[in-house]
């Protein structure tokens, strides 16, 4: 069996005179758990409509197991979207059902699937409750659970943890894993959370404007922009931060040095042992630190010394 | 059968959305209100309707008194002479003519209705009295009292598409039944009291107001018009419901799955048709307490129930076919409505439309309008309803109804399938 699932090939998509989606190509293997990382408007979720072929791409094509979206069996893909898409008024256990004829699962199977999914996603106490009573944590599971109730080869989760409280999204997490590891499925996620990406994903693509700007694992990607730890800074007067930077950039042992929404971020091996030597320098500039905390290296440095600049949200 | 899916699901989400299956439901009642207050000839003064009377009776001698009597002239006489309950206006402006003459006033709308008597009328009439007269002495012999055939046909005579046809044919065939029941008691009353009574006195004398008529108005010609419109208009909620599951996504959903545009339509075509049945019953209902005259007893309101439901199921057949082409809710509405109110004046639901003749069918010509499903269902409805018709006066409409539907909703299932359940654009 061929080990690249989906491919994508000189993908373009433009609404109009604006392009959206810049000659993408990758290829994403069976079993793995694949990231989109980029902010709101990226392209990440016009990209995604256009691999489960819901959205005609205006160039370019997409593989699935070498046959083109459009052609291969229904029910190879299921898809969470981002936002929530449900019946207000079918209750969870009728929801699932419903998606399950539709997807021909027969009828002991359905029902077998159904109390899995119910259980696995915590649901199961609200089986018979419509859904326009349920909390918004519920309304994302039963989402998900959606998605899946067909077993799909190829999962797509477009920002499953949009709006999810810290305990969801852990409960979420768990179960992405649980179906790459206990499954075998592939997973498809986009995210504009590093940490998602970086906890969850084997690789990630770091997508902006539409345009594929990396695609590797998230290690490898941390590890090219340089290991070693960052210093966040924020200075008296703002207005010399340029000054200030070109002078830091200088010092020996460091990486690199940006300015973020009028944040210094300063990129270093031992950060902590080159503090005194930044200090000097500050010093030097007659400024004063408001605020400074030292932490690791993450996705998020790799996107900002890609792209210049933070994440939008 | 993924079809069964979707109209169980179609059926919970209409019966557990409270709001909106109350407001359905009670659309047609309102509207029916609304129209029958208007129409109802509330605070309205009765006209004399304008009739034209062609005599062709040659007369009879009575069997006992060896009388002659003509009994064309004195229907006439009492046609001349109807007023409306309680009140001294006269039912008809009665313009004794002849039938070329009557034709040609019908054609200018000079008069609403001609009447034509037979020559035999009086005839039957007298074996009609003969018949009553024997009917004590004979009981018990065996022997059938109307043992020759003498049926006298007086045609009413009009343009069905006409209003002031609708409502004078209706007061015409009440006074035609009362006339005759008259006949009838007074020969029975003639023949138990005195002996000699002459009869046509007695009718002379007591056909003055005749009960019933008083309330014959407009509406009872309008009401399947009416119905027709508040049919129509469930075009624009089907719409709205089914573009609603584009705009949520839960149509995007189901078209990753192997739904397909068939199931998704006749799934939901089951629970709305039974909205639309519902709403023609509240819609008769409703009709009928406001004083809707309608002819043919409960055969005609079973009929008329089977026709409405062919025009529902048309008017949930265009709602797929706007859906194919709206993207949201509103958009749905204004289109929904765009088309059905201007479809319900091209079916004639208001107002007659002048002919437009494209061709002949089976005798029947059929016009511009006929295309449209919901025309034949009015006919059908009126032929019922107002003329008191059976399954032969409405069974060439109702297939041409049943046609028009699968072709609209074979239409929509095409129109759904290549606009909504491919790749998006």
């Amino acid at each position: 069996m061929n080990n690249v699932i989906i491919e994508v090939q000189d993908l373009k998509k433009s609404f109009g005179g604006f392009l959206a989606v810049e000659n993408l190509n990758l290829k994403i293997n069976r079993g793995e758990v694949f990231g989109f990382l980029g902010p709101n408007g990226a392209g990440k979720t016009t990209s995604i409509n256009m691999m489960v072929g819901l959205l005609r791409p205006s160039s370019g094509q997409v593989l699935i197991d070498g046959r083109e979206v459009q052609e291969i069996e229904k029910g190879t893909i299921g898809i969470c979207p981002q936002e929530l898409v449900l019946w207000d008024y079918l209750t969870c256990r009728e929801s699932l059902m419903l998606m399950g004829d539709m997807y021909e699962v027969p009828g002991a199977k359905l029902k077998k699937r159904v109390d899995k999914l119910l259980d696995d996603l915590f649901l199961t106490e609200k089986a018979n409750t419509v859904v326009s009573q349920l909390s918004g944590g519920m309304k994302r599971r039963l989402n998900l659970a959606l998605a899946l109730i067909h077993e799909p080869e190829i999962v797509v989760l477009d920002e499953p943890s949009e709006g999810l409280d810290p305990q969801s999204r852990r409960v979420l997490w768990n179960y992405i894993r649980s179906l790459r590891d206990d499954e075998g499925k592939t997973v498809i996620l986009t995210t504009h959370l590093m940490d998602e990406a970086d906890r969850l994903s084997d690789r990630v693509a770091i997508i902006d404007h539409g345009k594929l700007l990396r695609l590797d694992t998230p290690s490898n990607l941390k590890k090219e922009t340089g290991e070693g730890d960052v210093v966040e800074m924020i200075i008296s007067d703002p207005g010399k931060n340029q000054e200030f930077i070109n002078s830091v950039k200088k010092l020996e042992g460091i990486y690199g040095v940006v300015e973020v929404n009028s944040q210094i971020n300063i990129r270093a091996r031992d950060a902590v042992g080159k503090l005194p030597l930044i200090m000097d320098e500050l010093k030097h500039f007659g400024l004063r630190v408001v605020d400074l905390s030292v932490r690791q290296n993450t996705l998020e440095d790799v996107f900002i010394d890609l792209t210049g600049t933070g994440l939008r949200e | 059968m993924k079809f069964i899916s979707i109209a169980k699901k179609d059926f919970k989400e209409l019966i557990r959305d409270r709001k909106s299956l109350a407001m359905i439901l009670l659309f047609p009642l309102f509207f029916m209100l609304v129209f029958g207050f208007a129409f109802g000839g509330m605070g309205q003064s009765n006209q004399p309707h304008n009739l034209a009377v062609v005599n062709y009776d040659k007369g009879a001698t009575m069997p006992i008194t060896g009388e002659t009597v003509n009994f064309g002239n004195n229907l006439t006489k009492v046609l001349e002479d109807s007023k409306y309950q309680d009140s001294d206006v006269h039912l008809f402006d009665v313009n004794l003519t002849t039938e070329s003459d009557a034709n040609k006033k019908l054609e200018a709308k000079d008069v609403d209705a001609a009447l034509i008597i037979p020559e035999n009328f009086s005839q039957s009439m007298v074996a009609m009295i003969t018949s009553t007269m024997q009917q004590p002495l004979t009981t018990g012999t065996g022997t059938s009292a109307s043992s020759f055939n003498a049926t006298a046909t007086l045609i009413i005579r009009g343009d069905t598409g006409y209003i002031g046809f609708g409502t004078s044919q209706g007061i015409l065939t009440g006074v035609l039944e009362q006339y005759k029941d008259t006949l009838v008691t007074q020969t029975r009353s003639a023949i138990t009291g005195s002996s000699g009574a002459e009869t046509t006195q007695y009718i002379q004398s007591k056909v003055e107001a005749i009960s019933g008529t008083g309330s014959f108005t407009t509406f009872d010609f309008l009401a399947p018009g009416m119905m027709v419109f508040a049919i129509l208009l469930l075009t624009t909620t089907v719409a709205s419901a089914l573009t609603r599951e584009v705009e949520k996504g839960t149509l995007a959903r189901l078209k990753l799955s192997n739904m397909t545009s068939f199931d998704i339509l006749f799934g939901g075509l089951l629970p709305w048709s039974l909205i639309a049945g519902v709403q023609v019953v509240i819609l008769l209902i409703v009709a009928v307490l406001i004083g809707f005259h309608w002819q043919g007893g409960l055969n005609s309101l079973i009929f008329a129930l089977f026709v409405g439901i062919i025009g529902g199921i048309a008017s949930i057949s265009l709602g797929m076919i706007i859906a194919a082409f709206t993207r949201n809710d509103n958009q749905a509405g204004n289109l929904g409505t765009l088309i059905s109110v201007p479809t319900s004046f091209l079916v004639g639901a208001f107002f007659p439309l002048p002919q437009v003749v494209i061709g002949h069918l089976w005798g029947q010509s059929f016009q511009i309008y006929d295309i449209l499903p919901w025309t034949h269902v009015l006919y059908a409805l009126r032929a019922t309803l107002t003329f008191g018709g059976g399954w032969d006066a409405i069974a060439y409409h109702v297939g041409w109804a049943a046609l028009l539907t699968a072709v609209l909703f074979v239409i929509g299932v095409v129109l759904f399938s290549k606009n909504r359940l491919r790749a998006d654009n």
